[in-house]
């Protein structure tokens, strides 16, 4: 099959847009999506110059997607004085899979000669994730303990970095699968909530002065069409699950959009454009709503709803096993 | 023909063309035949990714699935 728009071999097709693609005609969309992503998020600020360049921390995992985002704003900033990219890298404390992992962050930020910064969950902490599975103190998942360890530290070294932006590399199929299980649990001040964390353009977003903005640029492309960037580039991405990974309803909602994708191709796509919107009105419903109540944690200081924050608890939890 | 469908780490199907719905088969009907979509998955005919909507024209091909973790 021929490349729609050169008639080389076509190493892809989207059947959302119909496009068959070659390798040089795929790199080129999948960059000019991210690019145009940057651009509709509003993500470079107007009064941004060499004199006042952003700085923005990508939250860089070793794995396919941190890794392309890497990569393609890398190359398109590279020669722009007003941005300025930091990566940041978390050990988790999980033996094999994350050494590994880290060794494909050095090795892409040794190449692209970026400012590379690693923590860990036992240095920030004092605990490991392989511990703390074994332990399971709250008969919790896996991912329930990690993903608040791991927000935290993203959040505070953000901060500490003087950050502007904190990038992280969703994909379309995890951004459409969030948007489904929010609106499956009914939970519309979770999309309030999400819009203004990450999802809105800069501009539309009220300004939140406790936490630095996220921003995901590779929302628009396919997991498989990330991989396939990877692939095709050879990139150093570590190709291996975590090994205490269990989302079991993720998993449940990812089945369920791959069957709907391909008898309804483009419906990734549409979901997350209708969620999007719905989640912009959310946000006027339910602005203030938590606003008030952000308070300092007792023990670490960090903004929470809560007298002690939700990584505190588990923490305390964790060291009375 | 007869098609050796190798997947990554995971196993190997061979899949009789005949015996698959259509007349010209492509790389979605093998995927379809193990279970496995289009979207979770990667075609590799002689290591180059490939459209999974061609027409099978080879009698091995790779697989590769999709690594969650970002």
């Amino acid at each position: 099959m021929e490349c729609d728009r050169c008639g080389a071999d076509a190493v892809m097709h989207a059947a959302y847009s119909g496009a068959h693609l070659c390798e040089e005609h795929f790199r080129e969309s999948l960059e000019r999506r991210v690019r145009r992503r940057v651009r509709r998020d509003d993500l470079v600020p107007k009064d941004a110059s060499p004199a006042n360049p952003q700085t923005w921390v990508i939250g860089l995992s070793g794995g396919k997607d941190s890794i392309v985002l890497t990569q393609v704003l890398s190359e398109t900033f590279a020669e722009d004085p007003r941005i300025e990219l930091v990566c940041l890298t978390i050990h988790e404390g999980i033996e094999g899979y994350r050494d590994r992992s880290l060794e494909a962050c050095l090795d892409l930020t040794e190449t692209l000669d970026l400012r590379h910064e690693v923590v860990s969950y036992e240095d920030e902490f004092g605990v490991r994730m392989d511990d703390v599975v074994e332990d399971d103190p709250e008969n919790m998942a896996a991912c329930a303990y990690c993903g608040v360890f791991r927000r935290d530290v993203l959040s505070r070294y953000a901060e500490a970095f003087d950050a502007d932006l904190l990038l992280t590399g969703h994909n379309l199929d995890d951004e459409a699968q969030s948007a489904l299980m929010n609106f499956l649990e009914g939970d519309v001040s979770q999309m309030a909530k999400h819009f203004e964390a990450s999802l809105g353009p800069l501009s539309e977003r009220r300004a939140q002065e406790e936490f630095v903005p996220r921003a995901k640029p590779l929302r628009d492309v396919p997991e498989k069409e990330v991989a396939l960037y990877a692939h095709l580039r050879d990139l150093p991405a570590h190709i291996s699950e975590c090994p205490h990974s269990s989302e079991a309803y993720r998993g449940e909602i990812q089945r369920l959009l791959y069957g709907l994708e391909e008898n309804h191709p483009g419906t990734r796509h549409s979901i997350l454009s209708g969620y999007e919107e719905l989640a912009r009105l959310a946000t006027d419903r339910y602005h203030g709503d938590d606003h008030a109540e952000l308070r300092e944690c007792v023990e670490c200081g960090s903004t929470t709803t809560q007298e002690r924050c939700r990584k505190c608890s588990l923490l305390e939890s964790i060291r009375a096993v | 023909m007869r098609v050796t469908v190798d997947v990554t780490g995971e196993g190997v199907h061979e899949i009789d063309l005949e015996r698959l719905e259509s007349a010209s088969p492509t790389y979605a009907d093998l995927l379809a035949r193990i279970e496995l979509s289009p979207h979770e998955v990667s075609v590799l005919v002689d290591g180059r990714p490939v459209p999974e909507d061609a027409p099978v024209e080879v009698e091995q091909i790779t697989v590769l699935r999709l690594i969650k973790g970002g």
